[in-house]
């Protein structure tokens, strides 16, 4: 008893200490990033967990534009130095790894790639004035107020009004049915397409909301397979996306499938396997490798630098960091409010499609839409 | 009707898989009064080993799983190895040090395997059978089967042979098995390397039912853990009934209650708890602290 005593009395001097230190250290280490020696860039994003293949791709992105500006001799003579952080897709996670970004002195951020976590990051990096890049796209992202929050990609709104319109316009499809999730990126997507079929004057024949974690998805597909609709909605990660069609198809149901960003990925395709892939229809900002000169460049540098094929996400933050290097250069590596008004002023060509940053931080302003076909993504018809 | 029953279809599947999780968790805590914090991980390593072999080094399904439960089995005679020190010292750290093997093994099969993780086809080819409307996938059949078939030889195992009748001496009373003879390690290992291969065998077969990636680990981990203890911790007939309990509990929670799933399911196990602290078959607790 004595020593379990003696070992809290411990514990608690040392957390003091530790807090005191923590609370010592802006006085001495503090904030604003020095105009000498290597300008330091934050990477946030989850590189363990559920989210951690999304954080992978955008690390690789994001290394690849760091590499090709150092190769040139960097900014204003000046190298770049990328640090990665783990925020393990968690919002708490993301506030701690935010105040060391404002006592470790970097000038910006690039990430992350949750929604959540973006905007738990957000009124820290705002009060800090240090600019990020996110690759979010939930809508309240843009509604947060911040001059110093950007994203690298569509808004949800973006991508399901594109994907909506299609589906009963071009396609004529008249029923439907939705499937999303109640993390912060399938909370964007249930709000963003049901909007968009409100428009339309359409009620979705069943609107179901499962958890990100869900595995089994028998009881609403087989109540979706009664009610025969046209199309099926899915709202949520590649994981989950791919279990959705997969089970879907497994139980009988022959609604074509339609969604966004996650169901343009090689994990979406894998796992529902490419013939049950194929004739999804995708909203997206990125069809495929092939289609400009400039992807073409940006595909062949990835797969020598990482041995693996490009894909959209890792596109965005490869568009997000070379725009904030350009911004950099502009201000030739000084950060804050100068650096944010330079993004602003930035047109910037990139993979996505032409950069144009409103007030909210939006860039990039609409989306095709693409058809998965023999397991690869192409336009559609 | 048509979508209770599918619904009832799709709990057992996955139920079958928890309850195979279930069984190594309850086979270790009877035999060591030990909770293995990391024997979702260990599943998830099967998973991953398994898939290895199946997709890459292209062997048929059944021998690439009858790989994984070895290489498993062998990792779980080093973790009992690396704990061994402190069996009947210090308890606490023991279930902290299997927490510590779960974080570590996760890590290392993201360098090892890579981030993005991978989805593993069906080694069944044949339509689902459809019985009067119902659609059953001949795979979730194989599953079931090899679920129950796993608990009634474990059962036959530790009632019927010297090995797992010593286990059973040292489940009881630990010091008294010594003073007859028996070696308590080897029999701590032998459950850890069973429990372990077990665990292989669930990764293995949820991979192409799932995605194989780090975290599988702590999905079916938890969810095997709440089979165990519904069924009556330490006990293998309760871990199956506990197992195939949960998964139909889950699936219909998340048609009825959609996002808030998981809050039912959980706070319905509490109650369930609460009314029976020992589980359906109400083992005796063990403590060996």
């Amino acid at each position: 008893m004595v020593t379990s005593r003696h070992w809290f009395v411990a514990l608690a001097t040392g957390s003091l200490l530790a807090a005191a230190t923590a609370c010592a250290a802006p006085g001495s280490d503090s904030g604003s990033s020095s105009s000498s020696g290597p300008i330091k860039i934050a990477v946030v994003d989850a590189q363990s967990g559920q989210l951690s293949s999304l954080g992978a791709w955008e690390l690789k992105g994001a290394k690849l534009a760091v590499q090709q500006v150092n190769a040139k001799g960097g900014i204003d003579g000046r190298k770049v130095k990328l640090s990665v952080f783990d925020d393990q897709g968690d919002p708490t996670t993301g506030t701690s790894i935010a105040r060391k970004i404002v006592s470790g002195g970097y000038t910006a951020m690039i990430g992350t790639a949750e929604s959540a976590v973006t905007q738990a990051m957000n009124p820290i990096l705002k009060s800090a004035k240090i600019p990020s890049i996110t690759s979010g796209q939930a809508t309240a992202i843009t509604e947060l107020g911040s001059p110093y929050q950007f994203l690298n990609g569509p808004t949800s709104a973006t991508y399901d009004n594109t994907l909506e319109e299609y589906l009963t316009k071009t396609k004529s499809f008249k029923t439907f049915a939705m499937i999303t999730n109640n993390g912060g990126y399938g909370v964007g997507e249930h709000d963003a397409f049901t909007a968009a079929l409100k428009a339309s004057g359409i009620e979705p024949v069943v609107n179901d909301v499962v958890t990100p974690d869900q595995k089994d998805f028998s009881a609403v597909l087989t109540k979706i397979r009664s009610k025969k609709p046209d199309v099926l909605f899915i709202g949520t990660e590649e994981v989950e996306a791919g279990l959705i069609a997969k089970q879907a198809r497994q139980l009988g149901l022959t609604a074509v499938f339609a969604g966004s960003a996650p169901l343009s990925t090689p994990v979406y395709v894998q796992t529902a396997g490419a013939d049950v892939a194929d004739g999804t229809l995708v909203s997206t900002p990125y069809l495929s490798n092939d289609a400009t000169e400039a992807s073409k460049a940006f595909a062949a540098a990835y797969q020598k630098a990482f041995g693996e094929t490009a894909e959209l996400h890792g596109a965005k933050s490869y568009d997000g960091t070379s725009i904030f290097l350009a911004a950099l250069k502009q201000t030739k590596g000084k950060g804050g409010l100068a650096m944010a008004d330079a993004v602003r002023a930035e047109k910037y060509d990139g993979l996505l499609g032409s950069f144009d940053f409103d007030d909210k931080g939006v860039g990039i302003h609409q989306t095709v839409i693409g058809v998965i076909s023999g397991g690869k993504l192409g336009p559609a018809s | 009707m048509q979508v209770t029953l599918q619904t009832l279809v799709g709990g057992l599947t996955l139920g079958a898989i928890y309850a195979l999780v279930a069984l190594g968790f309850s086979l270790v805590y009877r035999t060591m009064g030990l909770v293995n914090f990391a024997h979702g991980q260990v599943a998830m390593i099967g998973a991953f080993t398994m898939s290895t072999f199946y997709m890459t080094a292209k062997l048929p399904f059944v021998l690439a799983i009858g790989i994984a439960v070895v290489v498993t089995a062998v990792l779980g005679l080093v973790i009992e190895r690396v704990l061994r020190p402190l069996e009947g010292k210090d308890f606490d750290l023991m279930l902290i040090g299997t927490i510590g093997f779960g974080v570590m093994l996760e890590a290392l099969a993201v360098v090892v395997w890579g981030a993005t993780g991978r989805a593993v086809p069906s080694p069944l080819h044949t339509a689902p059978l459809s019985v009067a409307g119902l659609k059953i996938q001949t795979y979730s059949l194989l599953v079931l089967v090899v679920a129950l078939v796993t608990t009634a030889m474990l059962v036959g195992f530790l009632h019927r042979t010297r090995v797992g009748a010593a286990m059973q001496a040292v489940a009881m009373d630990p010091e008294a098995a010594t003073s007859v003879g028996i070696h308590v390690g080897r029999s701590n290992a032998i459950a850890f390397a069973i429990g372990a291969g077990l665990a292989a065998l669930a990764g293995g077969l949820a991979g192409p039912m799932l995605y194989v990636n780090a975290t599988l680990g702590s999905t079916i981990g938890i969810k095997g853990f709440a089979a165990a203890i519904l069924g009556g911790f330490g006990n293998i007939t309760g871990a199956i009934v506990g197992g195939l309990g949960i998964g139909v509990l889950d699936a219909f929670a998340a048609g009825r209650f959609g996002g808030y799933s998981d809050l039912v399911v959980f706070l319905l196990f509490a109650v369930l708890i609460m009314v029976r602290p020992t589980g359906i078959f109400g083992e005796r607790t063990v403590n060996r602290a």
